[in-house]
Formats: structure tokens, C-alpha cells, sequence
């Protein structure tokens, strides 16, 4: 098998679909966000028996909530939203609201969650997600350099934010499919922590291959390398997203919201420790032993 | 130097033999249960996935998102025109809700701070958040009783209240005067009871129970024995403005009934389960024997985690932790997975068996140390950003990456290591050599 340096084609996929994301996101379809970081009330009822989802509305409107949205789930399964509202009177609204239900629909039971979220715990959230991502970037950063230079430091934390933006990319892209709830941040820095995995054993190897041949170009040495390695990338990558993907398809909802994203970052990381970061890695070297020639030409 | 050999041959056996048993042994204690103390200590009953959350082990402790309860985050303020030490107001507020939930009966309920003016609780097997926050709002309870237990007057009847330190008592005391109308009943109660005691209880809780000398007509008292000055300080401004020490705002309020919280267990349960077989599967089929030891090592891996899920108190298993687990399953054959990747290349490269499996490990060492040592930061990161059930997937997966680097190295070099001992010569029972280097030459 020959592997040879496709990282710019890759890495304009890559940027093509950030950027599609980004598109979407400014038009308005962005992330889906759950009631983690949107805030406000939900509640899920199973009705037990055909219903008419009127009576449920009407229900609602005589405890005066203001704006609210009702989806039905299946046959019998009532999601209801309500954003605005009051951070005391959560209890007794619900309360009040299952009396009236449970009175209207004696079948009717709670199904699972009901959360509430204040306004400001959501943004609590995402300055949170984005302060771990940082910190764990940083000591991935410095971690690797000590390990092994400050160029492959460089290069891993660069896979490390394709990766985490392919995520956020992908959850734009599925926003019909999966909302983002507290879990993706868990799955955001498993991601992190893991997909660097790919790329430490790939530099693992180019080190070893840069002490054989010293004198080849850097990218022939990335190229031996990823080589060398993809039996092992291969079958690490596999037997995660076995697991993860059984939990995906056999989980309940919560369980979902934490997969998918993982597997999306396993895919990306596993893609870009292929095909990119090497690649980043040869070309800061390369940059770097043109400057280190480069003053002693002036010298000369 | 034959006879050599063979000694070491059946030392090998004996070993293989010892730990298959130890493994059979400990699977099953995990399954069926056992007291591991007389007095019931360690109560490791199974861990066998149930539909039924009440059948889980006792020692382990389930989070809320699989039990079933309430959490609740607060945020925290200073309450106006107050100025008192902001975190010995907190740790007073934290302490009364405390106090009032365990008094209710939710003795399991736990409250902890987070961050610097937030406040989260939770609290199992309820799934009434309003009958358990209206509980938690409810103002401190101050009542004055008689030697019989009769109620003389209560907290409403307080004007001010302040704490501080009396140094003729050398105590740190509270200080109050009371309402016009408070002043005339305590003065009828003391004179009533010159000689008997009266009991002060807050919130139920008693504070003191000093004898009356003489009757008290001044409207003015003092409740000494307060421990601390921020106990005292804490309890005047509960006992003055009825209320926690500190104002509350709901942040985030979930509720999760059990059914739910047991639905998600089994199904997570039948995931992991599912999972762990592909896995072993997929390991036997790419690496033959070896993928056999990686199973064994596997399996090895699950015990272990659980048992010290089990016994490592503060440990709770969430939904997410849960995942963390079948994630750990596929990272604990990620380090396999690389050493035996290793090993065949040198068996490729012609060594023999015992000299591949030592070359193997060494070369492979450096990258499953630093893969794990990432995924380590990671984990505690998360652990000091993520909240609620987040933490706990934090948690399990730190344990898991710790235990999972333990059996992927020691226990898979162990096995790897007698078993090519037993004098196999055939290295075809561990990777496609030949047929491998034919490819090559290709």
C-alpha cells in the first residue's frame, strides 16, 4: 500500500465543511441546542391512549405560560417546552399542570425528565466547555513538546482543534438528528483525550524513522510512518467504535446525545491523525531547517 | 538444561492455571455476592446487569440519572444590607439544607458547593421536586420549650438577633431581643418555670436547655454553646430573617422518574454486553492467541473496574460513566491493540516467540504510555469543569484508564509470557507470518 501527502486536499474537505456549518449557523440553522444550554422548562408525559393534542394545548394556555412548543413523539409522547419562565414558579406550574393533565387523562404518567434551566446556567455551560477545551489543549500542548518537541506539540493540537470544530461541524450538519446537551462537553474532551491517542502512536514511529533516515525528506518519513502504523490505527479505531456505535444504536435518548458526537470526533480524529498531522508536523520541520540555513548562508 | 526447561514449563502452567481460576473466582463472587467483611462491610452483591435497579449492588452507588431523584442547582447571593463572610454563609446555608433534608427523611440526599456561589443538590428516590424544594426554602424553625416539652414561642416572636463572642462566658453566643409581644410571654414563661429548664431547638435541632434563674422580663436573652463565631453568626441571621442565610435562585432543576433511570441502565447494560463480545470477537479473528489473551485480559479489566467502582467510596455510576465503561472496554484493547501489532512485526521480522513478545513491550510501551497519560488529562480537566452526572463519567473513565493500562500491560505481558513458555513453537497460532511477508514482496 502506498500512503502519499493528500493533506491539503484533506484538509480543504475539512475547511469545506467547517465552513458549510458556518454558513448554516449564520442563517440561523445552527446547533440544536437542549434545554442544557437553551434554558427554560421541559417536560415529557406519556398519554397512555390516544389523546388530542388541543386539550393538551388548551391545558397550558389556561395556566397562562406565555409561549411554549408541543411535540409529539411517536404515538402517545408529549415533549413541552416552555422558555420563558419565572425561576420560582417551576414547581407549582408543574404541579398544577399535571393535576389538570392526569385529571383530563387519567392514563397519562411522567415520562422521564423534567428539567429546568435557568438562563444563566446555559451560558455557564458553554464558557465551561470552552475553558476545558482550552485547558486541555494547552497541557496536550505541553505534554507533547516535553515528549517529543514543540513542533509535533504544535501539530497534535492542531488535529485536536480539527477535531473538535469537525464536531461542532457534524452537529450543525445532524441538527435534525441530535441536540447538544451537557454530555458533549464529556464527549468533547473524551475526544480530545483520545484521538490524540492515533496521532501519538504515528509520531511515536516517525520518531523512530527519523533516527533511520535522518537525511530524507520529512514527508517521505510521514509517509513511512502512517504506513507502518495503519494496521494498528485501524484496528484501535475499530474496536472503540464498536462499542460506541452498539451503545448509539441500542441507547436511550441521553445515551445518543453522547455517542454520536464521540463517534463523529473518533472518525476526525482518526481521519486527521492519518492525514494531516504528520503532514503538519514535516512542514514545520521543514520551515524550521530553512531557517536554521538560512542565517548560516548569510554567513557565508 | 533441559531439565530447566521443563520446570519452567510447569511453573508456567501452575500460573496460568492459578490466575484462570482467580479470574473464573472473581467473576463469579461479582455475579452471585459476597460479604467480604463479617460484619457486612463490603457488601459486593451482583453486578449482573437487571432491569431492575433495586438489584443492584448495594455497593454501588447509582447516580441520579439511573435511580431516579431530584437535582437541583442553585446560585447563591448575599442577601442586601449584609456583610457578613460570604463562605460562612455559604457553608451555613449549605449545612442547613443539609440538616432540614436529613431531618425530612431524605437521608441520602447530598448538597455540595460548586464553584464559588453555586449549590447543588441531589436527592434520590423522590421524584416530587416541589414537596423537597419547598423544604429546602422553608425558613429556619427557632422554638422555646417548656421542661414538658410544650411550645412557649417561636422564631416569629424574635426582633433581632445577633452572633458574636461573649468573653466573660468565653462562648461564642447569639444574642436576642425580642418583639413586644415576645417579651411579655417569655417573662410569664420564665417566671412560670424558675428552677426547670427550657429548651431551645432549631430546626428541630436542640441548642441548649438552661435553667431558668429568675424570671427574664427585659425581652432580651442569650443562647450560648454556638461552637463558632460564623455558627453564630449564621444562626442569628437564619433565626432573624427566617430564612436561609443566603438567597437562592433555582439555576437548573431535573427530575428523573426511576423507571426511566432503570430503562437507560438496561439498555446500557445489553450495549456494553453486545460491545465487549464484537470486541473479542474482532480481537480473536485479527490476532488468534493473542486475541484470546486480550480477552481473558478483558475480562480481567470488567472485574476489576467494578470492584473498585464498588469499594473506592465517592464514586457514583451515572449514565454517562456508564458509557464511559463500554468506552474503557474499547481503549483497554486500544494498548493490546499496539503491543500486539508490535509483536507481530517482530515475528515478521523473524525473531522467535519469547524474543518477540520482549520486544514487543518495549517498543510499544512509550505510545500506550503517553496515549494513556493524554487521555488522563483529559479526564481530569472534565472532572474539575463538568458538573452533575458529567463528573461522574469523569470519574469512571480516569478508573477505567488506570485499570485498563494495568491489565493491557501487566496482565496481557503475564499471560503472553507463560503461554509462549508452554514451548510453542508454531507462530502461526499468533499472526499470518509467511502470508504476510509475501504481501510485502509484493
Amino acid at each position: 500500500m502506498t500512503v502519499k501527502n493528500r493533506s491539503k486536499i484533506c484538509l480543504m474537505v475539512s475547511a469545506a465543511i467547517m465552513v458549510i456549518a458556518l454558513v448554516l449557523t449564520i442563517c440561523g440553522l445552527g446547533v440544536n441546542y437542549g434545554i442544557d444550554f437553551s434554558g427554560g422548562l421541559s417536560m415529557e408525559y406519556t398519554m397512555g391512549g390516544t389523546y388530542n393534542k388541543a386539550d393538551v394545548e388548551q391545558i397550558l394556555k389556561d395556566l397562562n405560560v406565555g409561549s411554549f412548543t408541543l411535540t409529539e413523539q411517536g404515538t402517545d409522547e408529549v415533549n413541552i417546552r416552555i422558555k420563558d419562565i419565572n425561576q420560582d414558579d417551576v414547581q407549582t406550574l408543574q404541579a398544577s399542570f399535571e393535576e389538570a393533565l392526569f385529571a383530563k387523562y387519567p392514563s397519562a404518567a411522567r415520562d422521564g425528565d423534567v428539567s429546568y434551566v435557568g438562563p444563566v446556567a446555559g451560558q455557564t455551560l458553554l464558557t465551561n466547555a470552552f475553558t476545558s477545551v482550552l485547558l486541555a489543549g494547552a497541557l496536550m500542548l505541553i505534554y507533547i513538546a516535553i515528549r517529543f518537541d514543540f513542533n509535533s506539540g504544535v501539530a497534535a493540537v492542531f488535529g485536536l482543534l480539527h477535531d473538535v470544530l469537525m464536531m461542532w461541524a457534524f452537529m450543525v450538519l445532524l441538527r435534525n438528528v441530535i441536540q447538544m446537551n451537557s454530555s458533549y462537553i464529556a464527549a468533547m474532551l473524551t475526544i480530545v483525550g483520545y484521538s490524540i491517542n492515533n496521532t501519538i502512536v504515528i509520531f511515536d514511529r516517525i520518531r523512530e524513522n527519523v533516527r533511520k533516515m535522518p537525511s530524507a525528506p520529512k514527508v517521505d518519513v510521514v509517509n513511512k510512518s502512517v504506513r507502518e502504523c495503519l494496521g494498528r490505527t485501524i484496528n484501535t479505531t475499530l474496536t472503540t467504535l464498536i462499542t460506541i456505535v452498539t451503545l448509539y444504536i441500542l441507547g436511550v435518548d441521553s445515551i445518543k446525545e453522547f455517542a454520536l458526537p464521540i463517534i463523529i470526533g473518533i472518525v476526525s480524529g482518526v481521519y486527521s491523525a492519518n492525514m494531516i498531522n504528520g503532514y503538519v508536523w514535516a512542514f514545520l520541520e521543514e520551515k524550521k531547517r530553512a531557517r536554521k540555513l538560512q542565517p548560516k548562508k548569510a554567513k557565508a | 538444561m533441559k531439565a530447566k526447561k521443563t520446570s519452567s514449563k510447569t511453573k508456567s502452567i501452575v500460573l496460568l492455571v492459578i490466575v484462570f481460576v482467580l479470574t473464573v473466582a472473581l467473576g463469579v463472587i461479582g455475579v452471585t455476592g459476597m460479604n467480604l467483611d463479617a460484619r457486612g462491610l463490603y457488601k459486593l452483591k451482583s453486578w449482573l446487569p437487571t432491569t431492575n435497579a433495586d438489584n443492584w449492588p448495594s455497593s454501588l452507588s447509582l447516580g441520579l440519572d439511573l435511580r431516579g431523584g431530584v437535582y437541583v442547582e442553585y446560585s447563591a447571593a448575599r442577601p442586601e444590607n449584609s456583610d457578613a463572610d460570604f463562605d460562612s454563609l455559604m457553608e451555613g446555608t449549605i449545612s442547613v439544607i443539609q440538616n432540614r433534608l436529613t431531618d425530612k427523611g431524605y437521608s441520602e440526599a447530598t448538597v455540595q458547593r460548586i464553584g464559588t456561589d453555586g449549590i447543588r443538590v441531589e436527592i434520590p428516590d423522590t421524584d416530587d421536586p416541589k414537596a423537597v424544594l419547598d423544604l429546602i426554602g422553608t425558613p429556619a424553625k427557632l422554638e422555646f420549650k417548656d421542661a414538658d416539652g410544650n411550645l412557649i414561642m417561636d422564631g416569629s416572636m424574635v426582633q433581632t438577633a445577633v452572633g458574636g463572642y461573649d468573653s466573660d462566658q468565653a462562648d461564642y453566643v447569639i444574642s436576642f431581643k425580642l418583639t413586644s409581644e415576645g417579651a411579655t410571654v417569655f417573662a410569664q414563661a420564665t417566671a412560670a418555670n424558675i428552677g426547670k429548664t427550657i429548651s431551645i431547638y432549631l430546626d428541630d435541632e436542640l441548642l441548649m436547655s438552661p435553667t431558668v434563674q429568675s424570671a427574664i422580663t427585659g425581652g432580651q436573652g442569650v443562647i450560648n454553646g454556638m461552637g463558632s463565631l460564623e455558627r453564630a453568626q449564621t444562626m442569628a441571621a437564619q433565626i432573624q430573617s427566617g430564612a436561609l442565610p443566603l438567597v437562592l435562585t433555582q439555576q437548573k432543576v431535573d427530575t428523573v422518574s426511576a423507571t426511566l433511570g432503570s430503562d437507560a441502565l438496561s439498555t446500557t447494560v445489553t450495549a456494553a454486553i453486545i460491545g465487549i463480545l464484537l470486541v473479542m470477537v474482532v480481537m480473536i479473528v485479527r490476532y488468534r492467541l493473542n486475541g484470546v489473551i486480550a480477552s481473558w485480559a478483558l475480562c480481567v479489566y470488567i472485574i476489576l473496574l467494578f470492584f473498585l467502582l464498588a469499594v473506592i467510596p465517592g464514586i457514583q455510576l451515572t449514565l454517562p460513566g456508564l458509557a464511559g465503561i463500554v468506552l474503557g472496554i474499547g481503549m483497554a484493547v486500544d494498548a493490546n491493540v499496539v503491543i500486539f501489532e508490535r509483536f507481530n512485526e517482530e515475528l515478521r521480522a523473524g525473531r522467535p516467540l519469547r524474543a518477540a513478545v520482549r520486544a514487543g513491550f518495549k517498543n510499544a510501551m512509550s505510545a500506550v504510555l503517553d496515549a494513556n497519560v493524554t487521555t488522563l488529562i483529559a479526564a481530569i480537566v472534565l472532572m474539575f469543569y463538568g458538573t452533575g452526572s458529567i463528573q461522574g463519567f469523569a470519574k469512571t473513565l480516569l478508573l477505567g484508564v488506570v485499570t485498563s493500562m494495568f491489565t493491557a500491560v501487566v496482565v496481557t505481558r503475564f499471560l503472553m509470557k507463560n503461554i509462549v513458555n508452554l514451548g510453542m513453537k508454531n507462530t502461526g497460532l499468533f499472526a499470518k507470518v509467511k502470508q504476510v511477508e509475501k504481501e510485502e514482496q509484493k
